[in-house]
């Protein structure tokens, strides 16, 4: 599978811009909503025409504004999950899985639609109506009617946000297990950045009807292409300070009265010239805090060394989450605080967090990424 | 007591429902989902029998369908007479009852989640195919309410029959005709035959639409 898309579109106070392309995997749209993802959807399945741009799967031409291609979407045959799941309410499952395939001769349609039903699960409820489903079953149904047809390409809006937390994060798994079984490439657009990391080889984040950034996830996550996309991607931590010295493959900078060093990034080094500003960020788990009882710490070992203190906290139930404000002049850099650091719950009842207030904190200069200025 | 005007009621109703499903439908799906320029002027002239007197229209039917007229012209060159036949009660509860069913079934069509259409188009569906397996069954209730409430209305007519077709008796002259006749005349007891036949018709009709608008998905 191979896909190009480009694409603008005018609408009344928003403009849809994008470019972006997708191989053989699950690319996810993320970003918050409103930002044209949707739109993109609709557009590549031929249910709203881009003003101009150009559409391509597996090199045949969608949509080209220029020639003035346009291929209905009945005849794009791609897979489409709709925002709520979209299943004919007076046809049963059977019939609802049935639908894309009147193309068959009865008997391969009923032999077809029989195998999907038992892939997916849903063999005993073949007689049921959709409302009489949870909201998982309807997934389901709506994954196999997408799916009977075997598209080269399934496209999925939301597939999850019409489903209650618990059941969420269960069938988010389970989705990416029927997609790389099916071996569908897929597009899914969601606003929730751990289902566009879980589900999503490759993220492409949109922004305001463009898109700021297209990277594998990983890649994503902790290179991001500039603040914004940090700020989308709900990075926490992204902090300014101003540069002394950059080499290919080490930067040092102060910030809050701190001498602090950060790797270059391998892949695009980056030489800002000293007394230039310059954005970062610091995972709140890959902080340290130094344990008093084991000496004065190491400073080959311990780089970056900080003192601060405690000044606020938040249980999330399996980590702590906890505010931690510099002993240094000055106002803190986030507001009461100046870093966020996040420590697994043994870690906070060994260290007795919840009486000592005041650490030292060390951070790897691996941990510390620096976004390149946008 | 003749019973001939009820005889031809039903055959008049009936024909006249017919024409109006068939010519109805692809007009309320038009103004229901598409966008058009004239579109305004479309659903005015859809809604204007209903508030326009039915004498004024059936004078105008009769105007346009006299030998006359533009469209008895064309007829009475092809050797169809229609002005005072039991046809012409046909059109006269054709006109007088299309809006009702064409309104009905345009608010049926509007209701249905477009994105079910939308879902059955990526499916690989023809728009024609996606009206009869979709749209059609999801908006079923109002288009069946429509029909019945086009059938009372296609029996009940009085004022635009009259005027195209007459009130001939053993010809043209409906139930509604005929039971104005029989009170022009005092004939009371058959006037009240005929009323409470009328009557009873059109209320069973009605039970049958309570009925349809509970059945649900």
């Amino acid at each position: 599978m191979a896909l190009s898309l480009e694409v603008r579109k005018a609408l009344p106070g928003f403009t849809l811009d994008v470019a972006w392309e997708a191989g053989d995997e699950v690319v996810t749209l993320f970003g918050p909503s409103g930002a044209g993802k949707t739109l993109t959807l609709q557009c590549l399945a031929g249910l709203v025409r881009p003003d101009s741009g150009r559409i391509v799967v597996n090199g045949t031409v969608f949509f080209d504004g220029a020639l003035g291609v346009d291929v209905p979407t009945q005849r794009r045959r791609l897979g489409y999950v709709f925002q709520g799941y979209a299943l004919f309410p007076h046809l049963n499952v059977r019939d609802n899985v049935a639908y894309g395939l009147r193309h068959l001769t009865t008997s391969t349609r009923r032999e077809r639609t029989r195998e999907v039903l038992e892939r997916l699960g849903l063999a005993d409820l073949a007689s049921r109506r959709p409302r009489e489903l949870s909201g998982g079953q309807q997934q389901r149904v709506a994954l196999g009617r997408a799916l009977a047809p075997d598209p080269a390409l399934i496209l999925l809006d939301e597939p999850l946000s019409a489903l209650d937390l618990p059941l969420r994060q269960a069938l988010r798994d389970d989705l990416r297990a029927v997609l790389a079984e099916w071996r569908t490439a897929a597009v899914l657009v969601t606003h929730d950045f751990t289902e566009a990391y879980r589900l999503g080889d490759r993220i492409v984040v949109y922004e305001a009807g463009r898109v700021i950034q297209t990277a594998p996830r990983a890649e994503l996550l902790w290179q991001p292409a500039s603040e914004r996309v940090a700020g989308i991607v709900g990075i926490r931590n992204v902090l300014h300070g101003t540069v002394l010295k950059a080499t290919p493959d080490r930067i040092q900078f102060s910030w809050r009265g701190q001498l602090l060093e950060a790797v270059n990034s391998p892949t695009r080094s980056y030489l800002p010239a000293p007394e230039r500003p310059l954005a970062f960020f610091i995972r709140p788990e890959y902080v340290r805090l130094i344990r008093k009882d084991r000496g004065s710490p190491d400073p080959g070992h311990h780089m970056n060394l900080m003192q601060g203190r405690v000044v606020g906290e938040a249980d999330f139930g399996t980590t702590w989450t906890l505010y931690v404000r510099l002993d240094a002049p000055g106002a803190p850099a986030q507001g009461e605080y100046d870093l966020e650091i996040e420590v697994p719950r043994l870690v906070y009842e060994i260290l007795d967090l919840a009486r000592d207030r005041q650490w030292q904190l060390s951070i790897h200069r691996g941990s510390i990424h620096v976004l390149p200025s946008s | 007591m003749d019973f001939f005007p009820l005889w031809l009621s039903l055959k008049v109703s009936v024909t006249a429902t017919i024409l109006t499903v068939a010519t109805g439908l692809p007009l309320a799906w038009v103004l229901a989902l598409k966008r058009f320029p004239g579109r305004d002027l479309a659903e005015a002239v859809v809604v204007l029998p209903l508030v326009l007197p039915p004498t004024v229209l059936g004078y105008y039917l009769l105007v346009l369908i006299s030998r006359q007229g533009a469209i008895g012209r064309v007829l009475d060159a092809a050797g169809i007479e229609l002005a005072f036949t039991w046809r012409a009660a046909v059109l006269a509860a054709w006109v007088g009852s299309s809006a009702l069913f064409i309104k009905a079934a345009q608010a049926g069509f509007e209701a249905v989640d477009r994105r079910l259409e939308q879902a059955a188009l990526t499916l690989g569906r023809s728009q024609w195919s996606v009206f009869w397996s979709i749209t059609l069954p999801l908006a079923s209730r109002a288009v069946m309410a429509g029909t019945v409430l086009a059938f009372c209305r296609a029996l009940g007519d009085f004022g635009i029959t009259l005027m195209v077709a007459g009130s001939i008796p053993g010809l043209t002259q409906t139930t509604p005709l005929a039971i104005y006749d029989l009170v022009q005349s005092n004939r009371m007891a058959e006037a009240n035959t005929l009323s409470l036949i009328a009557v009873a018709t059109v209320a069973l009709l009605l039970m049958g639409i309570g009925r349809l608008a509970r059945l649900r998905f």
